[in-house]
């Protein structure tokens, strides 16, 4: 009985492990959306082909988190947004505003430092 | 069902949430993507465009509400993490203390309805009356709370940054000022020397008119059993202030005595509030409650300070 309790325990609790860790890497994950966002929105692009290029550069963002981002983005002047029509149906397109610009090269350089400081905590730890 | 009613009525959906300025331009923007993104997922996975694969794209976006929710900015925080506990212990401690103090008032005081003959006095007709009074009624205290709490993190959010922290005037909360406190105890003690020789006006006043005499008649019931008790505290409270004045300062044993003859003292002032009269005369009963509501919020407010104060002491840990 005790064998039991303490083995049967074992699959939730690497379940909540898995549960967990995801939950972690999600957080990681949307610390740095907007930074991959706003590099991609250096020419204009529509919610969907924003996501297809996200898609094939290896950052995927779920439908749900993408489009009402860009609108949140775009009211907080981040970007600009006006509607088009290329032959198909009216799509809203995207670009970075010129604050968004400067905030965009911001984040950039503090990316690149905040890289350089974890890789550097990670090896040491290693 | 067609994909297209799917995508419409889900988008009717969240578009409901959502300020009535954008909700033509974010509903409009939103099906052309849902649609555009179902095509792309079926001309991914080979599969046809049905209503299987279009709700399957609209679980995986969000439930409505969660999507408005994501097209909003960011809100305010009206209750902070960190006094969400200390918010459920007043709200809830505060709901509890009503009906401690209320309900056997209303199962063993005198039935207050009148006209309703079956079950009047029996002990669930006077459950039915409480529930429907004071039981219900006590709902109003976390209602009361969460206004004022709301209302100042409008304030909060009003006024932008919050201050930087600066260090307390008085570093040391322990010691008392004695003459102060000597004035105030000298003030408080003739108050309730006033309070108690108020049944005996006629005695040591008696050339005041009869009709001022009638106007400080204490009901005779309050006088026999719910007057007393405040006796009791007033000793208490005389003796722990008494010790203060003599030492210099509010150990934290005369501060737990404080709290408790404190929250005694309202748990008093609840009952004579809602018990039945205090004076005989109308008007001066009906003077007097309010400011004896005052008086129990006052007591409230000294005991969350207390309470906060004497929460911050850090003990060593134990080993």
């Amino acid at each position: 009985m005790t064998y039991c309790v303490a083995l049967c325990n074992v699959p939730r609790m690497v379940d909540e492990q898995l549960e967990q860790s995801g939950k972690l890497e999600q957080d990681l994950r949307k610390g740095v959306l907007v930074l991959a966002v706003l590099s991609q929105l250096t020419t204009q692009q529509y919610g969907y082909s924003l996501r297809q290029a996200l898609i094939e550069r290896g950052m995927p963002i779920e439908e749900g988190t993408l489009y009402p981002l860009l609108r949140r983005l775009e009211g907080q002047g981040l970007l600009q947004s006006e509607w088009l029509v290329d032959g198909g149906p009216p799509r809203r397109y995207y670009v970075l505003s010129a604050d968004g610009n400067r905030i965009y090269q911001d984040l950039t350089v503090a990316w690149g430092s905040l890289t350089t400081v974890v890789n550097r905590l990670l090896q040491e730890e290693n | 069902m067609k994909p297209d009613d799917i995508i419409e009525s889900y988008v009717d959906e969240v578009v409901r949430f959502l300020p009535r300025r954008q909700r033509s331009d974010v509903g409009f923007e939103l099906r052309s993507l849902l649609k555009e993104d179902l095509e792309g997922r079926a001309a991914e996975s080979g599969r046809p465009v049905d209503a299987q694969a279009t709700l399957e794209l609209l679980t995986a976006f969000g439930s409505p509400q969660d999507v408005a929710d994501r097209y909003r900015p960011a809100g305010f925080t009206i209750i902070r993490p960190s006094n969400a506990p200390r918010f459920a212990w007043l709200a809830l401690g505060g709901m509890a203390l009503i009906w401690a103090v209320t309900l056997p008032v209303s199962l063993f005081g005198p039935s207050q309805i009148a006209g309703w003959e079956y079950g009047a006095d029996a002990w669930w007709g006077r459950l039915i009356v409480w529930w429907w009074g004071a039981g219900l009624g006590a709902f109003w205290w976390p209602g009361f709370l969460f206004t004022l709490t709301l209302i100042a993190a409008l304030f909060e959010r009003r006024r932008g940054e919050a201050k930087p922290w600066t260090p307390p005037r008085r570093m040391d909360r322990g010691p008392v000022t004695r003459v102060g406190m000597a004035l105030a105890l000298a003030f408080w003690t003739t108050g309730a020397a006033l309070l108690i020789a108020l049944p005996w006006l006629s005695v040591w006043a008696p050339g005041l008119p009869q009709s001022v005499l009638d106007a400080f008649l204490f009901d005779p019931e309050f006088l026999t059993w719910r007057a007393p008790w405040i006796l009791m505290i007033w000793a208490t409270h005389f003796a722990v202030y008494i010790a203060v004045l003599v030492v210099g300062r509010w150990s934290p044993l005369a501060t737990r005595i404080s709290l408790l003859v404190g929250v005694g003292f309202l748990g008093l002032i609840a009952w004579w509030l809602l018990a039945g009269p205090i004076f005989s005369a109308l008007v001066t009963d009906g003077t007097v409650k309010p400011l004896l509501a005052l008086i129990a919020l006052i007591v409230v407010i000294d005991i969350v300070a207390t309470v906060r104060r004497s929460a911050g002491a850090i003990r060593p840990p134990v080993a």
